[in-house]
């Protein structure tokens, strides 16, 4: 009987386990944004992406996590295909650099971060949505006050998860 | 020590740089098609969406279990012995009512597959867009006959075309989608227009023939000249007629289906072009 490494099994359970929040992060937003409108506001994928990006501080697991998020976003929606996966990679990685420069652990840090993060997404994928399928119509000064009210639900469900995450690092610790 | 932070940082700008060219090639795929079929969206929309489908059916109970029983028994304290006596008999009664209202409802899409607009398929709609974009999943896809371009129907008017099938789930984009654009026609003077979706919760009127007589409460229905519905269907109605901006009056429609509120659907499958919902308003001479 052939027998596995521990060390391989503990990976695998810790990719599983990975796999499984990422999905049920972009699944539970889809259900969720259908079923009250105002999570149609919120943007779990993004505020995910710039949590594992300040907490696990490694460039390429960010970037990987920020772009399948984005990826499975985009499959969900009819948005173009790459377009959150370019997005969410981009701030799944700049959050993980800039967690290795600055203090992300300030509240104050973390508003900025999420509220810009949030905002440049938004503009994002809208270029790249208009660069492959130019809008008929698009109403860009409502958008972009949706931008400033998804971005202003971003920050403060954040740092919510980050007031959380920071509770059980001192309970553990 | 800093070689090997050096060697890391590499690492991850090259680790960035490969994933920035694979997005990108992947986004420059669909510039060169109006509708994409890839292969990687179909795969994972198979993947996601049977569980976005058990997570709605999950969320379903428990909302309606919250809705028909937990706030009835928050708004009524004083009864509360009373309410225990009778909680089997009103969760049987709350469930029958739910699934007559459903029964209704799938009665009404069955009636109309009865009628001209081809053959169809009744979906149910099982997640909203994540993006904040105006789409919707459906949980009937290809296998079902459903292909990008489908007409999405309800009973009170017309919801949004399929822009993304796979095998068993698809994604509609709804109307008022600031991509979308619905060849439509006034029910009483039979004007040819065009309605675009505006990202909100109304359409706008891009085009018609002569805006003059445009009042409120003006009801428009699809012309068929787009291809995609039926001619004959109901749009929705005028809820106001601004002033003229450049050549046309801003006009803004509300339409009919309730796009908030969809629970099941009609997919038209075989639409066939030459035939056309049987519309009372047709006999009305245009003027």
């Amino acid at each position: 009987m052939k027998t596995y490494p521990m060390i391989r099994i503990n990976t695998l359970a810790i990719v599983g386990k990975f796999v499984t929040a990422l999905i049920a992060v972009v699944v539970i937003q889809g259900v969720l944004s259908f079923k009250f409108k105002v999570f149609g506001y919120f943007d779990l994928p993004l505020i995910f992406s710039v949590f594992y990006g300040f907490t696990l501080g490694n460039p390429i697991a960010s970037l990987l996590i920020g772009g399948s998020l984005g990826l499975m976003q985009d499959s969900l929606s009819g948005v173009v295909l790459g377009a959150n996966g370019l997005s969410k990679t981009l701030i799944g990685f700049c959050a993980a650099m800039a967690g290795s420069k600055f203090a992300v652990d300030q509240t104050i840090t973390r508003i900025l971060a999420l509220f810009l993060f949030s905002v440049g997404d938004s503009l994002l994928v809208t270029i790249l949505g208009l660069m492959v399928t130019p809008a008929a119509s698009a109403t860009y000064s409502s958008a972009f006050g949706t931008w400033l009210l998804s971005a202003t639900f971003n920050t403060l469900l954040g740092l919510v998860l980050f007031g959380y995450h920071d509770r059980r690092s001192n309970v553990t610790a | 020590m800093s070689r090997n932070v050096a060697a890391s940082q590499k690492r991850a700008w090259i680790a960035l740089a490969a994933a920035l060219i694979f997005h990108t090639g992947l986004i420059s795929l669909q510039s060169h098609q109006r509708v994409d079929r890839g292969f990687v969206r179909v795969w994972i929309l198979d993947l996601l969406a049977p569980v976005e489908k058990l997570a709605d059916r999950s969320l379903f109970s428990v909302h309606s279990v919250w809705d028909h029983y937990i706030s009835l028994v928050e708004e009524h304290e004083e009864n509360v012995r009373l309410r225990h006596e009778n909680d089997s008999l009103r969760m049987e009664l709350m469930q029958q009512k739910e699934q007559i209202l459903e029964a209704q409802r799938i009665r009404t899409l069955a009636g109309m597959t009865d009628s001209h607009i081809g053959k169809s398929v009744i979906a149910r709609v099982i997640g909203r867009d994540p993006a904040r974009n105006q789409t919707v999943t459906i949980d009937k896809g290809a296998v079902d006959g459903l292909r990008p371009d489908s007409a999405v129907i309800t009973a009170e008017g017309i919801v949004g075309r399929v822009i993304h099938a796979s095998n068993h789930f698809s994604i509609v984009q709804l109307i008022v989608d600031s991509q979308s654009a619905v060849g439509v026609m006034l029910e009483t003077t039979r004007q040819r227009g065009i309605l675009n979706g505006m990202g909100t919760r109304d359409l706008a009127l891009d085009y018609i023939d002569d805006d003059n007589d445009l009042k409120q409460g003006d009801t428009f229905l699809t012309s068929g000249e787009d291809r995609i519905y039926p001619k004959g269907l109901l749009v929705g109605t005028i809820t106001q007629v601004g002033p003229r901006k450049g050549l046309l009056k801003a006009v803004q429609v509300r339409p009919a289906a309730d796009l908030s509120r969809l629970e099941e659907v009609l997919c038209l499958i075989d639409f066939s072009r030459s035939a056309e919902i049987a519309d009372p308003a047709q006999a009305v001479p245009a003027p």
